[in-house]
């Protein structure tokens, strides 16, 4: 207990030894001494009174006694009354009190019984979170774990792509340099056979007479389709050359 | 509990030696033998004197006899006061049995009021218990009683009946438990050197912050030089029934088990004597 409720008890058992305990009895006794010798004396007084009409005087005093003692007896018993009428007001207080802390009791019980099955639904509904959680939660891990592969696997392609990129657009430029290659000596081919064809016409014209007198014996056939192959050689060349230049800059 | 059960009892229960002596101006036709009683603390004077009236009216004649009235060392007792009350702030150092005057005649009109019968008391009581428990529960228990459990406080305490009346009071003595005590606490401080009848003022159980308000926190507050200094004697004495509580005790539960049955905290501020 607290001390200063210890204090407050002490100090209340204190007082009383200083203040009531010490005049308890003397008043008490005072009290009801007095009260005694009052109602005696009322009592006397009614006596005293009704056995002077009685008349003896031996007779009249037995007479007296019996009747103080009866309505002492009778007086006695009308406090008795009162002090057991008192005590059953006591009781009944006492079992209404009685009721009201067993109803109190029997309310509270009632309200542990509601909480503790509450509390039991709360902790059941807080394993099936706890099991909840549990499950996200590992999910959530193998997730990242994917996630991180993923990443992985995005990055390894992306780096695959920058390198397939590399080597394409490499390639592309190789081709270009065949390309310009393989235009540049199409070029110079064209050249030569151009320069070959002004160089053969000129033959040629030097060289008509006899020729045209040699293709009468028939052997004109010969120079003539010569000049035709390499006329449609140069042609070929002419057209794949164009073609190929055209795509190859396109490409690039 | 039980032992707070015991704290109930015993501010119930307290009781005061008393010597009843008629004054000598008085006119008799004999001379008056004084009447001693023991006088509950938690009564009034008016309740319980009775016999003290009956004892006083067999040696006076008739058309001598007006309004009974009380005085201690000249001063008027003030019957709308509890006893203890009456007894800690005016003769609380006094030689015991307590020695009080009875008058019938002069009744002083400027000093205390009137008390042709109980049903004054009563009401006076029941006013009291309904000022406490505005103060505690804004009215809302004493409001929710029936007339019957106002009729058992009032004959709990005119009897003296301590289960009679505690069963009905305690339902004035519950509060929230979430709140921590009542809203506002009952009391009335006493103090001898000024005229001002007493100090009554809100005063909350708890602080804001929560704390437990204690009887030191109400003196702080409302009567501070009551509050010893430090490396000072003590000057006053802080006297609840008749007791010195601890100044740690929290307010809540001296309101609780040290209230009078009006449900007011009656706490005197005296000098401490100096002999």
């Amino acid at each position: 207990m607290a001390s200063w409720k210890n204090h407050v008890r002490a100090r209340l058992q204190q007082r009383d030894q200083t203040e009531k305990l010490p005049y308890l009895g003397v008043f008490t006794s005072l009290s009801q001494l007095e009260e005694r010798f009052e109602i005696r004396q009322q009592f006397l007084d009614d006596v005293q009174s009704k056995s002077l009409e009685i008349g003896g005087f031996e007779v009249g005093r037995n007479i007296r006694l019996l009747q103080l003692q009866l309505r002492e007896s009778e007086h006695l018993e009308e406090k008795l009354s009162q002090t057991v009428s008192d005590l059953t007001t006591v009781l009944y207080l006492k079992e209404a009190e009685l009721q009201h802390w067993q109803s109190r009791v029997s309310r509270y019980r009632q309200e542990a019984l509601t909480l503790a099955k509450g509390s039991n639904t709360l902790k059941a509904t807080l394993s099936e979170f706890e099991f909840t959680a549990e499950c996200q939660s590992k999910e959530l891990a193998a997730l990242r774990a994917e996630q991180k592969a993923l990443h992985e696997a995005l990055a390894q392609a992306l780096r695959e792509k920058e390198e397939l990129l590399q080597r394409w657009l490499q390639e592309k430029s190789e081709e270009a340099d065949r390309l310009n290659k393989h235009n540049e000596i199409q070029q110079r081919w064209q050249r030569l056979a151009k320069e070959l064809k002004k160089h053969f016409h000129r033959e040629m014209r030097k060289e008509c007479v006899p020729i045209v007198t040699s293709s009468w014996s028939g052997e004109t056939e010969a120079p003539t389709s010569v000049i035709q192959r390499i006329k449609n050689t140069t042609d070929i060349h002419q057209g794949r050359s164009d073609h190929n230049h055209v795509s190859a800059v396109a490409e690039v | 509990m039980a032992d707070d059960k015991d704290v109930l009892r015993d501010v119930w229960f307290g009781r005061i030696p008393t010597c009843f002596t008629l004054n000598q101006d008085e006119v008799t036709e004999r001379e008056a033998e004084p009447y001693y009683l023991l006088l509950p603390r938690v009564s009034y004077l008016t309740l319980v004197t009775d016999k003290v009236k009956k004892h006083f009216h067999k040696v006076m004649r008739a058309e001598d006899v007006e309004e009974m009235w009380f005085e201690y060392e000249g001063t008027p007792l003030k019957w709308h006061n509890p006893i203890g009350l009456l007894f800690d702030f005016h003769a609380s150092n006094s030689v015991l049995p307590w020695s009080i005057t009875v008058h019938f005649k002069n009744f002083p009109d400027r000093d205390l009021l009137h008390c042709p019968s109980n049903s004054v008391i009563e009401a006076h009581f029941m006013s009291g218990i309904k000022e406490a428990d505005a103060l505690k529960h804004k009215s809302q228990v004493v409001n929710d009683m029936q007339k019957k459990d106002h009729k058992q406080l009032w004959m709990g305490l005119q009897n003296d009946k301590f289960d009679q009346f505690w069963a009905i009071n305690r339902k004035l003595m519950e509060y929230p438990t979430e709140e921590g005590g009542f809203r506002y606490i009952p009391f009335r401080i006493y103090q001898t050197t000024s005229d001002r009848p007493f100090i009554q003022k809100l005063f909350r159980p708890v602080s804001p912050e929560g704390s437990v308000h204690t009887l030191c926190d109400l003196l702080k507050e409302m009567y501070p030089v009551a509050l010893p200094s430090d490396g000072e004697p003590k000057r006053y004495q802080v006297v609840i029934h008749g007791i010195e509580p601890l100044l740690e005790t929290p307010l809540q539960w001296l309101s609780e088990h040290l209230s009078h049955p009006d449900n007011f905290l009656h706490i005197c501020v005296l000098p401490v004597p100096s002999d």
